[in-house]
């Protein structure tokens, strides 16, 4: 806590320090005046049915990369044709650059789901990565053991399949939701669609009112974190009940 | 009713594991196979289960039958009970109404004769590696088969554990006396628990001698001229002589 406390201090003096040495508040405002801008912000309602109209976004993105990722990961993991035949497709999509899809969305999608259909592209490879591992994770000994005990196959997939895959998911969900945030964001930035916080900045710097851009990004940082800390405590108690060494996984994908 | 292989060969890619394997043994004994490490005695069991296909020979009397197997190391799903770990096990059988009661009872009776009873609601990190052997050997013997198959189910244990793991096998098998396939390469393991011991080679493998063992289990543990002579013979089977 102590050196997250400093690291936060370091930054701030770092920010404030450079500003000043810029010394234009069109450039780069200082910490105050962006805080300064954030509490203007915080008092106005159209600021919070901004907020609450790219969470339902970020909200409807992962939830659909989610199903989505989990559903052509297993089969992935499963089915090795299945695998072969959707891997260029799945690179496709992997090497596409985020503001190209973007802009093609525009051509297909009202100006509200632009961001959503973005969201999804970008962010359900990393579920279907997590599902595929997932998938493949469960241990061969284990399943040789089912396959002589006779245990039934529904057993199997409880039991044995989804728990042994659950480490993988959970790290790619929590990283999908991490993408969505930002994809829906820079989506909404482009596509303009009302009620955004991706079009609040948007605005903001046709105003050029840059500390207000810095605290439209502000707010963004802190939903996607909030979110993330909100699903971590969700998924606390699946993750206490499983082995030490399935949380690995967890552990890795949280390092970096 | 007898089991018997016969001319049995397997082989690896170019590796030949077994070859001209024969052995045949009577229904609710327990035969051990002893040999070297690495001599196939495992292959031999997952030929048997038809867990790897065999490359000749044919394999009498094993045909439909059912097996359980405990396996080297204990194979628990880590992130269940110990009895979530039996029922894992005996899932087909508590899906049918009119035996689930009488396989639950059957759960926790053979827990109760591995003498986890009171561990049910542990999780297997929680047992020490003696218990986690005891608890894959209550779940090989709750599971109801023809053929119970043990690989060196006693192995990496102490002495006092392996002992106890003997004593509970005893105990557990003269319930239901289920034919049992022991394969070990500790010839103690062979002397206190098989009716008949059967001894293999160095790879590639063939059965060079077997040894019937009609001292009472009971007797045994404590040592006496008889076992001191099955003893001695193993080990001459086995290829350790006396150096003149």
């Amino acid at each position: 806590m102590l050196w997250r406390s400093l690291g936060i201090a370091i930054f701030l003096i770092t920010w404030e320090v450079a500003s000043l040495v810029v010394a234009s508040k069109l450039i780069l405002p200082g910490p105050i005046p962006v805080l300064q801008a954030f509490l203007d912000m915080c008092q106005k309602l159209p600021f919070w049915l901004s907020v609450g109209g790219s969470f339902l976004r970020v909200l409807e993105a992962f939830l659909l990369s989610v199903v989505l990722g989990i559903l052509t990961g297993s089969l992935s993991g499963m089915l090795p044709r299945f695998r072969a035949a959707l891997s260029p497709v799945m690179t496709g999509i992997r090497a596409t650059p985020v503001l190209a899809l973007i802009l093609l969305a525009m051509f297909w999608f009202p100006s509200s789901q632009v961001p959503v259909f973005s969201a999804v592209l970008m962010a359900f490879p990393i579920m279907h990565t997590g599902a595929e591992i997932g998938v493949q994770a469960t241990d061969e000994k284990l399943l040789q053991m089912s396959k002589l005990y006779a245990v039934p196959f529904s057993t199997i997939v409880w039991k044995l399949r989804i728990p042994s895959a659950m480490p993988h998911l959970l790290s790619g969900a929590k990283n999908t939701l991490g993408i969505s945030w930002k994809v829906i964001v820079a989506g909404e930035v482009l596509s303009q669609p009302r009620f955004a916080l991706g079009t609040g900045m948007q605005e903001a710097r046709l105003s050029l009112e840059t500390p207000s851009v810095f605290a439209w990004a502000l707010m963004t940082i802190a939903l996607c974190g909030l979110t993330e800390y909100l699903f971590g405590i969700l998924i606390r108690r699946p993750v206490r009940a499983l082995p030490p060494s399935a949380k690995r996984p967890l552990a890795a994908r949280s390092a970096s | 009713m007898s089991y018997a292989v016969r001319d049995l060969a397997k082989s690896f890619g170019s590796l030949q594991v077994l070859e001209h394997i024969d052995f045949s043994f009577q229904e609710s004994s327990i035969i051990a196979i002893l040999g070297p490490s690495g001599c196939g005695k495992t292959t031999i069991l997952n030929l048997v289960s038809g867990i790897v296909e065999l490359d000749s020979g044919t394999l009498e009397g094993f045909a439909g039958k059912r097996f359980s197997y405990c396996f080297q190391e204990p194979r628990l799903l880590d992130w269940l009970t110990v009895e979530e770990n039996m029922r894992y096990a005996l899932a087909s059988r508590l899906r049918i109404e009119p035996e689930k009661a009488a396989t639950l009872s059957r759960i926790d009776r053979f827990l109760e004769e591995a003498g986890l009873a009171e561990f049910a609601s542990y999780m297997p990190r929680e047992l020490s590696g003696g218990m986690r052997k005891r608890l894959a050997l209550a779940r090989a013997f709750a599971s109801p088969s023809d053929l119970l198959l043990l690989d060196e189910a006693f192995s990496e244990v102490d002495l006092k554990q392996r002992m106890d793991l003997m004593r509970t096998f005893l105990g557990l098998w003269s319930d239901e006396k289920p034919t049992t396939i022991i394969v070990t390469h500790d010839i103690h393991d062979a002397l206190y628990l098989a009716h008949r011991i059967f001894v293999m080679s160095q790879r590639p493998s063939r059965i060079v001698g077997s040894l019937a063992i009609d001292i009472p289990h009971e007797e045994r543990f404590f040592s006496s001229d008889a076992m001191a002579r099955h003893e001695m013979e193993l080990y001459r089977l086995l290829g350790f002589t006396r150096q003149e």
